[in-house]
């Protein structure tokens, strides 16, 4: 990575442990603006720990991480984390099932600059409005906009999770598994949409184990195994790369 | 399975039910007064109603928290019974001021006076006031040290049930000062009319149904809100709408302060129909069949709750005369009915009843295939 890319994410010196087992051992990890940034490894390498360590859901034992370069996460709760423009969508589809596709978005909509009562008394004005729709256009629900979440697809489920995270235009996109469970056909839709979220404001990490989705969509591979980095670069050379298939099938 | 979700969001059966609840309010001091010669009710049957108008008021509260927020209390008895004893700390002051003769349980603890802490008492506005504010703070604490430390789901219930038996046991005790196990009686009037009189009875059940009526309308209007919105949310999922940026905290305390309140108010109004009120409202059993009264009625959108307690309750009442011993196994049955047949209650007959039809007439299995609102 050159020196003139913008770091949204900074990861330096991280260590995670539950216990006597340490799921994040020592990692340095970078995720820049307009970059989409695969995270892949065997089970337990702790993909989703990482993850869980970006929105306050485990806590470090040390080391840092830092949103362009001056904000120190590790000691935030979810929520300001979230106000400081993270943005997750869980491995298993999480919407709310009773609200319509309009009613999850629109709640999805939370101005960081607002406090919580003020987001409680808000009136839906054409910003908010026009920010629900035009993610409507992006995640392709328009049809079903007025549907309870509930009785969607489990892709158009993920889709809507992925909305609900957009509609806030956070800094960085986290993916946790976004293709598990999906078609090919819904696959192939979930990398368009994916490749098209790429944006100079954005930084997107994914986790996923569906290799050739992420060839298809990963400007950049980060190979995790026991917590650490084992391997760094496009997805091809990791594919070719002897420590990388070690861990994949060589066990 | 458009047709069952088309009616998830509004209960079909909240016009009639608002109705019946204003045509109540209008024949009560109707029938109670005796407007229409030959045409009347005995100040045990209006004070009935409005007694069965305060339960229905409980179980909107507990449905505010259960049925939108998906946080089931298994003690709201205690905010009941909070205000109950608010309300009968007012009317013995009231008797005192005019019959100057103090309670037996003070007597008894060789009192010569009210404790100094009931001086506000002597005043309908500041008991008011104490009513929703002392069972508000309460409702605080202990939801925020809750929610705070994260206590979910049948935890909540099982603390919260504690807390109400904690309760029952500190007012069984004489020393505690308020009638220990006989409770407080001997009221004597409420707003200048002699408790147990027919103008009594009829004002307050038209004030229990105006509070019926009240939080039934208005609670409706703060679900259909962005709040109530995010009420749905919490229910569904909790940890999500955290990590959109909601301190999901303030939100669920809110509501559970609310919920305590409209509890106190409602045992408030009760203690005075009844006449008389002692820890056996804290019992854990009256909060649990709060919750049978709901899921009977059916979670969410207050209406159900209504009707629950409503139908639950005046069974109740005409069968612990008619057959006591025969009631509890009523009740089982019902609840056993309730989970098996409708899992959301009687409201699921009324919202889904056309759509079971529909579905009928094309062949299918009714029910089968139906997203329930609640899980």
């Amino acid at each position: 990575m050159s020196q003139v890319e913008k770091n949204a994410l900074s990861v330096k010196g991280l260590i995670v442990q539950f216990g006597s087992f340490t799921a994040i051992n020592n990692l340095t990890f970078n995720a820049s603006y307009g970059h989409v940034h695969a995270v892949i490894g065997p089970n337990g390498a702790g993909k989703t720990t990482l993850l869980d360590i970006f929105t306050g859901r485990s806590r470090a034992r040390s080391g840092s991480v830092l949103l362009d370069g001056k904000l120190e996460l590790t000691h935030l709760s979810e929520v300001k984390l979230a106000l400081s423009g993270i943005g997750r969508k869980f491995q298993k589809p999480s919407v709310f099932e009773a609200l319509t596709v309009t009613e999850n978005l629109d709640l999805a909509f939370r101005r960081a600059d607002r406090s919580l009562l003020k987001e409680v008394f808000a009136r839906s004005d054409q910003a908010r409005r026009d920010a629900v729709d035009g993610i409507l256009q992006i995640i392709g629900l328009g049809a079903q906009r007025h549907a309870p979440a509930g009785i969607l697809s489990h892709g158009q489920k993920q889709w809507l999770e992925i909305g609900m995270v957009l509609v806030r235009q956070p800094k960085v996109v986290l993916l946790d598994e976004p293709v598990a469970g999906m078609s090919d056909e819904e696959t192939e839709q979930t990398a368009k949409l994916v490749r098209s979220l790429r944006s100079p404001e954005r930084a997107i990490i994914v986790v996923e184990h569906d290799m050739d989705f992420v060839e298809q969509i990963a400007d950049l591979v980060t190979v995790l195994d026991q917590g650490a980095t084992l391997f760094e670069g496009d997805m091809k050379a990791a594919r070719t790369d002897p420590r990388v298939l070690d861990v994949y099938i060589g066990r | 399975m458009s047709g069952l979700l088309k009616f998830s969001g509004r209960d079909r059966a909240a016009g009639p039910v608002i109705g019946l609840l204003l045509l109540l309010l209008v024949l009560s001091p109707v029938l109670g007064l005796h407007a229409i010669p030959g045409l009347g009710l005995s100040i045990y049957g209006v004070n009935l109603v409005g007694q069965v108008m305060c339960f229905a008021l409980l179980a909107m509260a507990l449905d505010l928290m259960w049925g939108s927020a998906g946080v089931l209390s298994l003690g709201h008895g205690l905010f009941f019974a909070f205000g109950g004893y608010l309300s009968a700390m007012h009317l013995l002051k009231t008797a005192y001021a005019q019959t100057h003769v103090l309670p037996d349980f003070l007597q008894f603890m060789g009192q010569s006076a009210f404790p100094a802490f009931w001086w506000p008492f002597g005043s309908a506005s500041l008991s008011v006031l104490a009513i929703i504010l002392l069972p508000g703070l309460l409702a605080f604490i202990f939801g925020y040290v809750s929610f705070r430390s994260r206590v979910n789901g049948v935890y909540f219930s099982i603390i919260t049930q504690a807390l109400t038996y904690t309760a029952m046991l500190l007012m069984f005790r004489n020393e505690t000062g308020f009638g220990g196990n006989n409770g407080m009686t001997g009221f004597n009037t409420i707003a200048g009319l002699p408790i147990g009189g027919m103008k009594a009875a009829v004002l307050l059940t038209m004030l229990s149904t105006a509070a019926v009526l009240v939080v039934l309308v208005g609670g409706r209007a703060m679900l259909a809100t962005r709040f109530g919105r995010m009420l749905t949310a919490i229910r569904d999922d909790e940890a999500r709408l955290r990590f959109l940026g909601y301190d999901t905290l303030w939100l669920k305390l809110a509501a559970w302060c609310l919920s305590a309140i409209i509890a106190a108010v409602a045992g408030a109004l009760y203690v005075p129909q009844v006449g008389i009120i002692n820890p056996t409202l804290l019992d854990p059993s009256l909060s649990i069949e709060v919750a049978v009264w709901v899921a009977v009625g059916g979670r969410g959108g207050l209406c159900g709750a209504v009707l629950g307690a409503v139908l639950v309750n005046t069974l109740k009442f005409w069968m612990s005369a008619a057959a006591p011993t025969v009631w509890p196994f009523v009740l089982a049955l019902l609840v056993l009915l309730v989970v098996l047949v409708l899992p959301n209650g009687l409201m699921d007959l009324s919202n889904r009843s056309r759509a079971w039809i529909a579905e009928l007439t094309k062949g299918d299995v009714p029910g089968a295939k139906t997203v329930r609102r609640l899980s």
